[in-house]
């Protein structure tokens, strides 16, 4: 009878572990993903967090690439007056989405990003790897590069590392992907303004002054 | 030289050649590297740090507009050999193909198509983009040297 009761004991125990970790770990995607957030024709339930106001009228949809130099170019020339003109004014908020593509190292560079925002660092980190870019697969954004960089955020390094090396976000990466594909965009960096009143294309690292004429357009 | 451009060139029919070369080419490489944007407005910008590409995109299309002439009137009026234009064509090709396949349509396209080994050809000519122009501006300048001296020979203008 103690023996039946032990082993009974056992597997309610084993039950009740295992719904709780199934539910604790759907917790961790819930948390991170708002399944049913579009912007215009975009699904962005799987791309990044929203950059700025959230209630902001006019969004930003980006779809790049972190080791297409032209995506670089847009960070570090166009990107800045947005973010000071638009985003920080809670006229416009942004999302950027993955259209990883250009080498083999493309892809594990979007899903250490969302490793990151496991522990809320999405943007930092996103901003060190356009900071860091170098040569398509040369290295810069291998897998020992990707962890240093979390290691240089002081992000918990093991939680992060099993978060990469299970490849955790592999799919999150490619519905990205996909959705680029979807809404036609053919090359990075590639942009949807969307507003109240519809969406705009915009191809490539075109220059602030672009932008401001189609936001202002619409605000 | 001058004496040899003069000959060729003093046929507007090669004039109109070389402007049909230079201005398609230079705009058609200045969009597909993204300097010239026309859609939702027709813009051109130069980036920080893309001076140098814009320099050799100019200089390639220009030697390219030069050389392809010389050597289409080499084959036609003196009814020489073929193997000059070669190295002309092989010049725009290469500086044509180099940074154009970067992450814009036509690198999604060819890694779109052929897979890793479209990935691979792409980051190739991303990665050496400027030193791929430079060998493509040595080509055609070689090119337009060799031309140069085989229509002094040929037309015998130095007598």
């Amino acid at each position: 009878m103690n023996k039946k009761g032990v082993i009974v004991g056992v597997i309610v125990v084993a039950i009740i572990a295992g719904i709780t970790a199934s539910y604790s770990s759907s917790q961790t995607e819930t948390l991170n993903l708002d399944m049913g957030r579009t912007h215009g024709t975009i699904s962005t339930a799987m791309g990044s967090p929203i950059l700025g106001d959230p209630s902001a009228p006019i969004t930003i949809v980006e779809f790049g690439d972190y080791q297409c130099e032209q995506c670089y170019a847009w960070f570090h020339e166009t990107k800045p007056a947005i973010v000071r003109d638009y985003i920080d004014t809670g006229k416009v908020n942004l999302v950027f989405v993955d259209l990883a593509f250009l080498g083999k190292d493309s892809i594990p560079a979007s899903m250490a990003t969302y490793c990151a925002e496991d522990q809320e660092m999405y943007w930092e980190y996103h901003d060190l790897l356009y900071n860091s870019q170098e040569s398509i697969d040369g290295g810069w954004a291998n897998s020992e590069r990707l962890k240093a960089f979390a290691y240089s955020l002081g992000l918990d390094f093991e939680l992060f590392e099993s978060c990469l090396d299970s490849e955790k976000y592999s799919k999150r990466v490619q519905y990205n992907i996909q959705q680029a594909k979807d809404n036609g965009i053919r090359g990075t960096p590639g942009f949807f303004i969307v507003g109240p009143d519809g969406q705009q294309k915009i191809g490539g690292a075109q220059p602030f002054l672009v932008f401001k004429n189609v936001l202002d357009s619409m605000i | 030289m001058i004496q040899t451009i003069k000959l060729v060139y003093s046929n507007f029919k090669y004039v109109v050649l070389a402007s049909t070369i230079f201005v398609p080419m230079m705009i058609g490489l200045l969009i597909l590297s993204e300097y010239i944007f026309l859609e939702p407005y027709v813009v051109a910008h130069l980036p920080s740090g893309s001076e140098l590409g814009f320099v050799l995109i100019v200089i390639i299309s220009a030697l390219s507009a030069l050389v392809i002439p010389m050597n289409i009137f080499r084959i036609k009026i003196l009814k020489s050999s073929k193997q000059k234009m070669g190295g002309g064509i092989f010049g725009s090709i290469i500086g044509a193909a180099s940074g154009v396949c970067s992450c814009g349509p036509i690198g999604f396209a060819v890694i779109s198509t052929f897979g890793s080994v479209g990935a691979a050809a792409t980051a190739f000519l991303t990665n050496y983009e400027i030193p791929l122009r430079i060998i493509a501006i040595v080509i055609l300048a070689v090119t337009y040297f060799t031309t140069i001296k085989s229509l002094k020979v040929e037309c015998n203008l130095n007598h």
